[in-house]
């Protein structure tokens, strides 16, 4: 193992673009030159296995992450890994990529041994790994962001040559994309497309997704899969690992493999799965999907908003005179993708973003120009969509982190002084009621897997029986057992008559939960629609900016 | 990696325990002194000579000692006043303006009062002892606020503040005790004036009041920090500034009391060693060595991790290797800089060793390969 490595020629990847199209698409191949011809031919047919780990295991301090993990992908399939958040996705798909290196287990690319030292070495063998974060510049074109560190582009790029080659490879996969345009223009699905290219320029024929659809509204998704599904017929092998998109998985994939604590729970034919027998050896048990709807009687009204308008971190104008109300026992949906407004909404009703015009209030309170601590004093809870940097603080304790909600709380703190028995107390009720999984309430919270920490969050803010919950994005990337389990926490908030406000891009979730929503397009209000009226597609159509539906506010 | 047959891993550690940490940081000083032994063989010096000279000298000598607490007590508060501000995660490089300040609220006062040498105060000595401390926190607290108050407001780089402030501060005591300066000794030998006798600060067997108010600041801070609301607040501003805003901290606020605070003791540390030190009882013409004895605030303030009470015992280490490092260099003959090169490689060592709190060295004996 290991000579082909050192000399960085990959041993199969542009084989098939050499033997496949014209000459031009010879002359256009866009991986660097020189390398196709020292390399030997081993054409892939359809179905040969490409990749393949045998008894991958890899430990952390008390936990083994991989047990013995078989796993394997042929040119041309889909094969996906599906897995709770803690399941071992990560640490497989880091391991497969070169970043960590297994404890034990081998590596097969192409029948051959290998054994990755960093990304580099999986990299010239073919591997790419599109991360769920985009890594791209803003500022940078789509071509510029495509040939960075590109090792055929040279110091000083040719861009007329990759150019060529980029829309070469665009047609061959279906990518319809600018190169011209700048990132920071793009939709995320259209972001992910371009990380997608970059990938398969640096030469990639095995492709590792991180939830690859997670940013994303319906339309695009849709459009992502069926280039994911066109890419399958150049015998690339693709590998996205998801957490909880069920539908997802069923749709494009041809085989599924599920973990669960390290190990494969179930390696299967998609064509053989169903929602309910996935989520059943992902989970350990039966998940029920359809939430029971609750009835409540709509009480008062709780939050009003009128004309509200705010600025995001550019200065744009990012919210504009926005309408609605709250009642008592009322789940108020807003449903759009990610960055038309919603995280500024969300921002200005907890009080850390300036208003720029408009009004604020609670149970009758005007509180557009107060601070968020006197906004927790009136009532207000606000659970905030980056677990990891707003709504908890990785250094401190579990105890300490509860503090957040209650440092200000006189029943808690007398003379500037915490009492810290009673909110050991507070947070050991919490870690039961809550079934929070940890060793203890003095366990730092980064130690926290991303359910654990939201549930932690979720119980901190509603143990305040806030009369107004604000729920940003509250169950994304959560696997199905903590989605379910935040879900029904709202739920019961609602059977207390707290006014909600539910922030979501899983058009699923708002639908099923809310009882009115607000699709949301660039800051503005596309409707307000009664859920039971609503119908899915429309709502679809209506956050994609397409549809404008006169509302009653 | 490899070593023979065996595989060096390094491991993630969880916790670090005190006793632990004792022991490294003990590592640390030992090797850091071994790397200084091969100065002082260079030099023709056996290094056990060296050490016990450095050592007899710091913390044995009747002349030595009194000078090393002095100094430990002056950098223990620097520390602290460094600490402060480190906890809300930002940097106080400003405790020599501060102390600046705190010298020129001190004598201020003291003018003000009549308590100058050869002048009866007009108030009761006690009452104008306290009210020159007051002066000395207010002073260093006003020349806090100022980088406080432009970080909170405009997030301006507080360490470029702070060192301004740090020249502004210099040049203040010197127009002040300089050539006509309101502040000027007689004699003109470029001194500020000497305070009236009855206001010097009081002393228990020989020692000055201020070891133990110094010792309260440390162990006061170490419980605003574990138990109090406003500590909470400033580590979690200082661990997550957005998470502390979510939870309703005033992330304007936060910089502006913990530079106050940090200027506060700061300015203690000035009245200190300005006012209260036996045998000084006047701002000097070296006053200037003094705001670079205050740097060392900073590291003891980073080695020890921002815990007041763990500054302790750092604190009177280097206050007594600065002291017999200087001697040493005097009766044995050496280079210039012998101090300054002692307390650098310790530092360094100190620094590295903090590696240690974070990672542990794992042996495995490797098995066979086939």
């Amino acid at each position: 193992m290991g000579a082909d490595l050192r000399t960085g020629a990959s041993p199969f990847y542009w084989v098939e673009l050499r033997r496949g199209t014209s000459s031009r698409g010879a002359q256009a191949r866009p991986i660097a030159r020189g390398q196709v011809e020292s390399m030997p031919i081993q054409p892939i047919r359809r179905g040969d296995t490409v990749l393949e780990a045998r008894g991958i295991t890899k430990r952390f301090p008390g936990v083994v992450a991989n047990d013995q993990i078989n796993f394997d992908i042929r040119a041309g399939e889909i094969h996906a890994i599906l897995g709770e958040n803690g399941a071992g996705k990560s640490t497989l798909m880091k391991i497969l990529f070169g970043l960590l290196q297994p404890d034990g287990g081998e590596i097969y690319v192409q029948g051959e041994k290998v054994s990755f030292r960093s990304p580099l070495d999986a990299i010239q063998l073919g591997i790419g790994m599109v991360h769920q974060d985009r890594k791209l510049i803003p500022a940078h074109s789509v071509l510029e962001n495509i040939i960075l560190g590109h090792p055929g582009a040279g110091s000083i790029p040719d861009m007329k040559r990759t150019r060529d080659e980029i829309v070469e490879l665009c047609d061959r996969y279906g990518f319809k994309i600018d190169l011209e345009a700048k990132v920071w223009q793009l939709s995320e699905g259209e972001k992910q497309a371009v990380e997608i290219l970059k990938t398969l320029y640096r030469g990639a024929r095995i492709l590792i997704l991180d939830e690859p659809t997670s940013a994303l509204a319906p339309p695009e998704t849709e459009k992502l899969l069926e280039s994911i599904r066109y890419m399958t017929g150049d015998n690339l092998a693709l590998v996205p690992f998801i957490t909880h998109k069920l539908p997802i998985v069923l749709a494009i994939s041809d085989r599924v493999t599920v973990l669960r604590r390290g190990k494969v729970t179930a390696r299967l034919r998609t064509a053989e799965a169903t929602e309910t027998s996935l989520a059943r050896e992902m989970v350990g048990r039966e998940v029920v999907f359809r939430l029971e709807h609750v009835e409540v009687e709509r009480g008062k009204p709780v939050l009003e908003v009128e004309d509200l308008s705010a600025l995001n971190d550019k200065d744009q104008l990012a919210l504009k005179a926005v309408t609605f109300t709250v009642h008592e026992g009322e789940i108020f949906g807003i449903a759009g993708v990610s960055g038309n407004g919603q995280q500024v909404l969300a921002e200005v009703l907890a009080g850390l973003r300036k208003t720029e015009s408009g009004r604020v209030s609670i149970d009758g309170v005007d509180l557009s120009r107060t601070s968020s601590l006197e906004r927790w004093k009136k009532g207000m809870g606000y659970i905030p969509s980056d677990r990891v940097n707003v709504g908890s603080i990785g250094a401190l304790s579990l105890i300490e982190n509860v503090l957040m909600n209650y440092h200000f709380d006189a029943g808690f703190v007398s003379w500037g002084i915490v009492d810290s028995q009673k909110t050991r107390e507070l947070t050991e009720s919490l870690i039961a009621e809550y079934d929070i999984a940890t060793p203890g309430p003095d366990i730092l919270a980064k130690s926290l897997s991303g359910g654990n920490l939201q549930k932690l969050i979720l119980a901190r803010v509603l143990s305040r029986k806030p009369r107004l919950i604000i729920a940003n994005l509250p169950t994304q990337g959560l696997d199905v057992g903590a989605t379910e389990f935040v879900q029904n926490q709202l739920l019961e908030a609602k059977r207390h008559h707290a006014a909600i406000l539910l922030i979501s891009e899983d058009l699923d979730e708002v639908l099923s939960l809310s009882d009115r929503v607000a699709p949301v397009y660039e800051g503005e209000f596309m409707g307000i629609i009664p859920t039971k009226d609503a119908r899915m597609e429309d709502i679809g159509a209506m956050m994609a900016g397409l549809k404008r539906k006169v509302g009653q506010p | 990696m490899r070593l023979g047959s065996y595989e060096v891993k390094l491991e993630k550690k969880v916790k670090v325990t005190a006793l632990q940490a004792t022991i490294i940081s003990l590592l640390a000083i030992l090797i850091g002194l071994a790397l200084v032994g091969l100065i002082f063989l260079q030099a023709g010096v056996n290094p056990l000579t060296g050490f016990r000279a450095i050592f007899a000298y710091g913390f044995a000598n009747p002349f030595g000692l009194p000078l090393t607490i002095n100094r430990s007590v002056f950098i223990l508060l620097c520390t602290c006043a460094f600490i402060v501000p480190m906890k809300a995660g930002v940097w106080n490089i400003g405790t020599a303006g501060q102390l600046y300040g705190g010298a020129l609220g001190t004598f201020g006062v003291a003018l003000a009062l009549g308590a100058r040498e050869s002048q009866t105060p007009s108030l009761s000595p006690v009452l104008v002892i306290v009210l020159m401390m007051l002066g000395a926190i207010l002073g260093g607290a006003l020349i806090g606020a100022i980088p406080g108050f432009l970080k909170g407001r405009f997030n301006t780089n507080e360490i470029v503040v702070t060192m301004m402030l740090n020249s502004i501060g210099y040049w203040l005591i010197a127009f002040m005790i300089k050539e006509g300066g309101a502040f000027m000794g007689g004699g003109g030998e470029g001194t500020g004036f000497k305070l009236s006798e009855s206001v010097f600060g009081p002393t228990v067997w020989g020692q000055t009041f201020t070891i133990p108010i110094a010792l309260g600041v440390a162990v006061l801070l170490y419980f605003l920090f574990a138990k109090s609301t406003l500590g909470y607040q400033i580590r979690a501003f200082g661990l997550s500034p957005s998470a502390a805003k979510y939870a309703g901290i005033d992330p304007q606020n936060v910089p502006l009391v913990v530079f106050i605070i940090g200027g506060m003791i700061a300015g203690l540390a000035g009245y200190h060693y300005f006012a209260a030190v036996p045998g000084l009882y006047k701002i000097p013409t070296n006053y200037g060595d003094f705001g670079d004895l205050s740097f060392y605030g900073i590291i003891c303030g980073l080695i020890s991790q921002g815990n007041p009470l763990a500054a302790i015992p750092f604190a009177l280490l280097f206050g007594g290797l600065t002291n017999g490092g200087r001697f040493v260099q005097g009766q044995l003959h050496l280079g210039y800089g012998i101090d300054y090169a002692l307390l650098g490689i310790l530092m360094i060592t100190l620094v590295a060793f903090q590696f240690f709190y974070r990672n542990t060295i794992v042996w495995e004996k490797m098995e066979r390969e086939a």
